[in-house]
């Protein structure tokens, strides 16, 4: 175990190395800059934009910039924001109590609604439930979860007036009673795009493993129905889904671009789209590097658990 | 039927729980802030709060103009009231010398920091020194290159003496707030200062807190030169969603819904909105076509001329924008007291613009699209993409100049890439854009117009369209030496009528700002002369 960890180490660095190349030319590359907002203020000059430039290293090399970036990373200067000039590395971490709390939150909840429902129309496959569960799967996928969103501030906050319409919690600070009320609309409506993803996920999970020689087994032997599904089942289905939490957990801190600008969640997904509307490059490759270390430690925690609960594989194999 | 049994009841039960929620919380979404608390809504998120550094016009303007002072202010008949100095310098008190170059500036004796600390001229003479240093990144001097010496005469007068002649230089001093020496001087790098996020001013409001992508509170500076605030709490809210922030005032989560303003889409169901009133606040911006002079369709002004009358503005102005802009003949919005009330509009005239593209050549050619020396008489048009309002005015014109048989092709971007070099290098053919004077509200156009501020061509100013006319040089200069509003007042309007009979840039309407005030805000008035209207937060109360 501890081989393969060292080695999955290894490349996860280099993985990081490769991300940070690639993601920092790229965004040098794309056409425009942060200097866009200097333009679009009627009070700049070209000459200021040619001083603020140069003050910023914007008229450096490309390499020379990644160079100067990289060295100040590996030495724990992460850069300061173009727009604000404060610490990039503060800006990114007061961000993520937000988006964890959001994010975990309706994580959590579709986990427990989507296995559940994803059970019970792999069992009760082609019944009324299966169908109706498939076409609202279908509908959740489909529709842009601003809609939702915009649906939801609409009927719950302007028409019936019982829950805000946006934001973390109550100006001036709330109880908690208070950043619940806050919370339950952006999390129910991101659970329900990710209930619809797991119930899918899980119900083609169980299906495969119900048509299993073992599971017949294990219904032979007598035992309930509740053991077979929970006991044998699930334990066998739980590897995708395992797999797939791992592949997820990226998002509990990369937050949720569209339903955070919608509700006002001051989490890291407003943070990025803010960025990214300005080109704030440090804060942008702030972002890009906690998203890359996130997934890679989220693939590598899933691999560890895999082989952990399933039989078939033992770690000295991985 | 038993399998819809679940989904029934997890509903049911997520109704349920928002409904004990809500009553948990007997007043609902309802509840606004506390006594003497106002909201004010925004939809952009302010980073920066020095005012010499940030770059967002609005959001950031207004937090400057909460807990910062200039040395005077517009109100909004448009005329001067000193602020930190003691008097408008003029030529009658002898502030201002007779060539108008040298300025002596009074101060106010009784003005103190945040921080208790009292302001003397030591601050001003820093402000200045901050601008000038090219290692601060200072949004832009704001004309203070035109300084050429100045100096702290005594704790309370300064003696500033240009290096040429520059009239707007009084808006210069009413768009500069001071920022603190004792705060500032001795840091390694006021770029990346603690300041920037926690500032101390001597404006009406102190810097209280701030929450990253949400608000930023602001409590009352009992000794305010000005009158102490009447608010106990002043918060500026950050909600990036437009119906979302309509949303909130609508339950009244926010008091005032002002900066970019409620979206034109919904004034009709705004103005229906009870406990509230809604105004329309005139703005500096006017919006334009800009056409890249140096691009071979547009070298001859015929072709702009023509191009201008075959766009229909009313329809425009109605259709898109549910006639709530001001139609507008020039740079200038038309309430402006410089604004040439003689000009004359071509008007919207299809015939006539045919017309004009046969007399100067542009024949129909392949396709229907005219051409002339082998030059189709095609192009593109850019503007922010994602822009609603402009996404549908860009097909209106697109259908007016396909009438006339011109063709143009909708070429939007992310702000980032169309505001960069696309613009300021002149890359673009036509642009649709708002933009207001660099002075503004001082008439001087010099910098959009003036022949030595093409980028493109080496110049430092923001003439994008690479517009070229001796005789407008010559009246911009003459426009910034002399001091007298009557005589100025002749130059530009002259100005105004060259820029409408060449066009490098086709002005359609300025801009009205939809505003949204709860009724128990007292205090709020709108002013046109000011980016925000925050300019007198001290007299806002809440009933």
């Amino acid at each position: 175990m501890a081989r393969f960890l060292l080695n999955r180490l290894g490349q996860s660095a280099l993985l990081l190395l490769g991300v940070s190349v690639i993601g920092f030319a790229l965004m040098h590359l794309a056409p425009g800059g942060p200097l866009a907002l200097y333009t679009l203020n009627p009070t700049v000059t070209a000459q200021d934009i040619e001083r603020v430039k140069h003050e910023f290293g914007l008229d450096q090399p490309v390499y020379v910039q990644y160079a100067k970036w990289a060295f100040g990373l590996l030495t724990g200067n992460w850069g300061y924001s173009f727009f604000g000039g404060r610490p990039v590395g503060i800006i990114v971490m007061e961000r993520i109590p937000a988006t964890l709390e959001l994010m975990g939150s309706s994580l959590a909840l579709a986990l427990l609604i989507g296995v559940a429902t994803g059970i019970l129309a792999a069992v009760r496959r082609n019944s009324v439930f299966d169908y109706t569960t498939a076409v609202t799967a279908m509908l959740a996928l489909s529709l842009p979860t601003f809609w939702f969103g915009l649906l939801g501030i609409y009927l719950f906050a302007q028409t019936l007036g019982w829950l805000p319409a946006g934001g973390m919690e109550s100006t001036g600070g709330g109880d908690l009673l208070d950043r619940l009320r806050h919370l339950l609309l952006p999390m129910l409506v991101l659970a329900f795009v990710l209930v619809a993803k797991w119930s899918r996920y899980t119900r083609s999970a169980m299906i495969d493993i119900l048509s299993q020689d073992y599971m017949r087994t294990a219904r032979a032997k007598g035992l309930g129905p509740a053991r077979v599904m929970l006991g044998h089942g699930l334990r066998a289905a739980l590897v995708p889904l395992v797999v797939l939490a791992g592949l997820q957990l990226p998002e509990l801190v990369g937050g949720a671009l569209v339903t955070e600008t919608v509700f006002s969640w001051p989490g890291m997904g407003l943070l990025f789209v803010n960025a990214l509307g300005t080109r704030d490059y440090p804060v942008l490759m702030a972002i890009l590097m906690v998203g890359a270390l996130v997934v890679v430690v989220g693939n590598l925690i899933a691999d560890v658990v895999v082989a952990l609960i399933d039989p078939r594989i033992k770690p000295a194999h991985v | 039927m038993s399998g819809n049994g679940p989904m029934i009841g997890r509903r049911g039960a997520l109704l349920s729980g928002a409904a004990l929620l809500a009553l948990g919380h007997a007043r609902g979404a309802q509840a606004a802030g506390m006594p003497g608390q106002l909201i004010l809504g925004v939809t952009q998120e302010a980073v920066n709060f020095n005012p010499l550094l940030y770059v967002n016009t609005g959001v950031e303007t207004s937090v400057e103009f909460i807990v910062f002072d200039a040395l005077w202010k517009l109100d909004p008949t448009g005329a001067f009231l000193p602020n930190l100095a003691a008097e408008i310098p003029t030529q009658a008190n002898g502030g201002l010398s007779a060539d108008g170059r040298t300025w002596t500036i009074r101060l106010r004796p009784d003005v103190k920091w945040h921080d208790g600390t009292p302001f003397t001229s030591a601050d001003v003479i820093f402000t200045l020194d901050t601008l000038l240093n090219p290692k601060v990144v200072v949004r832009s001097r704001n004309g203070h290159e035109h300084v050429a010496t100045y100096a702290a005469i005594d704790d309370l007068t300064v003696k500033i003496v240009l290096k040429d002649d520059f009239a707007p230089y009084m808006v210069s001093w009413q768009k500069t707030s001071v920022v603190p020496k004792h705060i500032l001087a001795d840091l390694p790098d006021i770029n990346t200062a603690p300041f920037n996020t926690q500032p101390v001013g001597t404006g009406p409001f102190k810097f209280k807190s701030r929450t990253a992508g949400s608000q930023i509170e602001f409590e009352p500076y009992a000794g305010y030169h000005g009158g102490a605030p009447k608010l106990t709490s002043l918060v500026q809210k950050y909600v990036p969603d437009q119906q979302t922030l309509y949303a909130q005032f609508q339950t009244g989560e926010v008091d005032i819904y002002d900066t970019q303003g409620i979206p034109p889409l919904l004034y009709a169901k705004a103005k229906a909105l009870p406990g509230s009133k809604i105004m329309l606040s005139a703005s500096p911006f006017v919006e334009f076509i800009y056409f890249n002079c140096g691009k071979p369709q547009f070298s001859d002004k015929k072709v702009r001329q023509a191009l201008y009358q075959a766009v229909d503005k009313k329809g425009w102005i109605d259709a898109v924008y549910y006639g709530v802009p001001i139609p507008t003949l020039s740079y200038l919005p038309p309430n402006h007291w410089a604004y040439n009330k003689s000009l004359k509009d071509p008007g919207f005239d299809l015939k006539k613009a045919a017309a004009l593209l046969d007399d100067a050549g542009w024949k129909a050619a392949d396709g229907g699209v005219r051409a002339k020396d082998g030059v189709r008489l095609a192009f593109t048009m850019s503007t922010t993409a994602g822009n609603k309002s402009r996404e549908q005015a860009q097909q209106l014109v697109q259908q007016n100049f396909k009438k006339i048989g011109v063709e143009m092709t909708i070429k939007n971007m992310p702000a980032s890439v169309v505001w960069g070099d696309y613009t300021v290098k002149s890359e673009f053919d036509t642009l649709m854009v708002g933009w207001d004077a660099l002075l503004y509200p001082d008439p001087d156009y010099t910098d959009r117009i003036g022949s030595k501020l093409i980028p493109a061509k080496g110049g430092s100013g923001s003439n994008y369209v690479q517009y070229e006319n001796p005789e407008i040089d010559e009246l911009c200069a003459k426009g910034t030496s002399v001091v007298d509003q009557a005589e100025r007042k002749k130059i530009y309007d002259r100005i105004q009528e060259i820029l409408l009979e060449d066009l490098p840039f086709a002005p359609i309407f300025a801009y009205e700002v939809i505003i949204g005030v709860k009724d128990r805000v007292q205090g709020y008035q709108p002013n046109p002369y000011t980016p925000i209207n925050s300019w007198n937060t001290n007299e806002w109360s809440v009933s």
